[in-house]
């Protein structure tokens, strides 16, 4: 992974290509689709064309394939329509969906998040606001709060390039690396039809603010007395740095704030070695760690690093509109002084009203199990499934590892014994035959683990 | 480029308002989220009087994961190595997007105040360090008044 730092000095490239330079573990100077790694690619092809049953067993399972595939685009699909922000689909003022301050390469699981919100376990998504100052009147702000757009669609949507395929730098490249080749042109086509799609919501919402300021307001609208309500005394979270309704999550162990936006972006690392002494100890034995040893942990706090990250929401009592509350645009702050000051144009800041229905808010840690704790492989329940095909990924890498070395070896040894008599070609074709042999039994223990993953895939899917 | 995300705004905002003492870190004109850098080195270690350039990139997926951070100026240490990176856990594995830029540098110049010589990223330093570590403190300083010269 040398090749990375070497790469940083030019600052002038766009943002996308160079944090490509940065992430491409190491793609080599050749980058990721250079010379070297092509020419290793046809090692390993060649291996397979070696063992034409093999090929044929995939034939057969081809089929199966491309329907699978096809359950797959309608998961994926559902999950991305789970992203679109809506302004029907409302709770206490917020959404069921991120607004799109991050990239919409989201992975949280969408049923599970929308239910939370639902039932109040989790903070909606709200709207951030970029900006907050105290000192601005109400009116102000309820003018800055309804100019909000529903989705931040050009970020979450931007068109550039996804990340380099992950596997590019390896040198087995299973039939699946190609799939995921033609799939990424699939999925651009998908994005720029969720983009549509969150475009056409963004429009009705706009169409629905502009009819209603002329008369009535929709009732679907959050009543300026409930924009009031939330933002009058918006809060930073501290990792987005925008501003929410103060009533956000609350982390478990440390009671710091974070936005539902920011939490769902928290996950765990990728599976790796028990050890973190990666760098150090990069020897042969390594690259054939035993496959199992690999672990996965859950995520650690962002504020105090405890472990088990995880979170509580308790939701503001006197606000219940959208789903299982009254409609978002019939709220109105039961204070009757603050509602005077709406209505007589006051151009100071009105003092903050006083808080209804204030709870007590939780002052201690709980633990992870705690009934009303939101922990992150709540929102994830699939990391499991993902270790599970790290690990098999590692078996693969290490098996194919292991053939290339004992097939060296055997070439080695065939060289050592260099003697001028025929017995040495005797050894040579014997040896060759035992190579092919060898690659022939890797190329079936591969497909083995292939075929292993599949069911593994497919049952997990079944159970969902 | 897509828009730069609000909190690289502010954090760099409040980098220019609020600066860390003996730290500098300047965007670049052509790209907002490249920063040129400059770390004092601690007063109590071989690096002080010491000012090191360095150069810090914030990722498109910041600050949901670390910051690229790299030594231009060459440094005698044994958990940064010839081409300037730099082994220290927040810019890796312990990572939080609670941290900021401030915070990275402030760790990074603790860890030119605490060398870690059992967890080296340049092998030859730290067997240096460890064999003898006055020496290598002598050449660290060396290093320091050859290289790190302020401008």
């Amino acid at each position: 992974m040398g090749n990375v730092p070497a790469k940083e000095s030019p600052p002038n490239s766009g943002g996308r290509s160079r944090s490509s330079t940065y992430s491409g573990s190491g793609g080599g100077p050749f980058g990721p689709n250079g010379s070297s790694s092509s020419a290793r690619r046809n090692t390993t092809s060649s291996a397979y064309h070696q063992s034409g049953g093999f090929l044929n067993g995939i034939a057969n399972a081809n089929d199966k394939r491309s329907k699978k595939t096809e359950e797959k685009d309608r998961l994926h699909r559902k999950h991305l329509l789970g992203l679109i922000v809506r302004y029907t689909e409302n709770v206490d003022g917020g959404y069921l969906a991120p607004f799109g301050t991050y990239k919409s390469n989201l992975d949280y699981n969408c049923d599970i998040v929308r239910g939370l919100i639902m039932k109040r376990r989790l903070a909606p998504f709200y709207t951030p606001l970029q900006d907050f100052d105290e000192s601005w009147t109400n009116e102000e702000l309820i003018v800055i709060l309804n100019q909000l757009p529903l989705h931040s669609i050009e970020t979450a949507y931007s068109n550039e390039e996804e990340e380099d395929d992950i596997d590019n730098h390896k040198i087995h490249k299973s039939t699946n690396f190609y799939r995921r080749q033609e799939q990424k042109a699939k999925l651009k086509e998908l994005m720029l039809q969720m983009k549509q799609i969150q475009k056409e919501e963004e429009n009705k919402y706009l169409e629905i603010k502009s009819s209603s300021s002329v008369g009535q307001r929709s009732v679907e609208l959050s009543s300026n007395d409930l924009l009031l309500r939330l933002y009058r005394n918006a809060t930073e979270c501290p990792i987005c740095f925008l501003y929410y309704p103060e009533n956000m999550n609350i982390s478990r162990c440390c009671l710091q704030p974070i936005c539902t936006e920011c939490f769902v972006q928290i996950k765990r690392l990728d599976a790796h070695p028990p050890h973190d002494e990666e760098h150090n100890s990069r020897t042969n034995n390594d690259s054939e760690d035993l496959p199992h040893t690999l672990i996965s942990e859950p995520a650690h706090c962002p504020y105090c690093a405890s472990s088990e990250f995880g979170v509580t929401y308790e939701p503001s009592l006197d606000i219940c509109t959208g789903f299982g509350g009254i409609k978002p645009g019939k709220f109105r702050s039961v204070d009757e002084s603050n509602d005077d000051a709406i209505a007589s144009s006051s151009t100071s800041p009105s003092p903050v009203s006083p808080r209804k229905a204030v709870k007590p808010r939780r002052k201690s840690s709980l633990a992870i199990n705690t009934p009303g704790v939101i922990s992150i492989d709540m929102i994830r329940p699939d990391w499991e499934a993902k270790l599970a095909s790290a690990r098999n990924k590692l078996a693969r890498k290490a098996a194919t590892a292991s053939a290339i070395h004992a097939s060296n070896l055997i070439m080695n040894a065939d060289e050592d014994s260099y003697s001028p008599s025929d017995s040495r070609r005797n050894v040579g074709s014997s040896a060759l035959s035992n190579v092919e042999q060898r690659m022939i039994e890797e190329a079936l223990r591969l497909s083995l683990l292939d075929e292993e993953e599949r069911r593994a895939k497919e049952r997990r899917e079944e159970r969902k | 480029m897509a828009a730069l995300p609000k909190r690289i705004i502010k954090e760099t905002e409040r980098l220019v308002s609020d600066p860390v003492p003996g730290i500098t870190a300047i965007p670049s004109e052509e790209n907002l989220r490249y920063f040129e850098v400059t770390i004092e080195g601690p007063s109590s270690s071989p690096y002080a009087e010491g000012e090191f350039k360095l150069e810090l990139y914030l990722p498109d997926d910041y600050p949901m994961c670390a910051p690229k951070v790299r030594f231009l100026t060459r440094i005698y240490h044994p958990n940064i190595d010839k081409l300037g990176r730099i082994c220290l856990d927040v810019l890796k594995d312990n990572w939080s997007p609670a941290l900021q830029i401030r915070t990275v540098l402030l760790s990074i110049q603790a860890l030119l105040g605490a060398p870690n010589p059992d967890d080296p990223l340049a092998n030859d330093v730290a067997e240096d360090w460890k064999k003898d570590e006055k020496r290598a403190i002598e050449v660290a300083r060396e290093w320091t008044a050859k290289y790190a010269v302020k401008s």
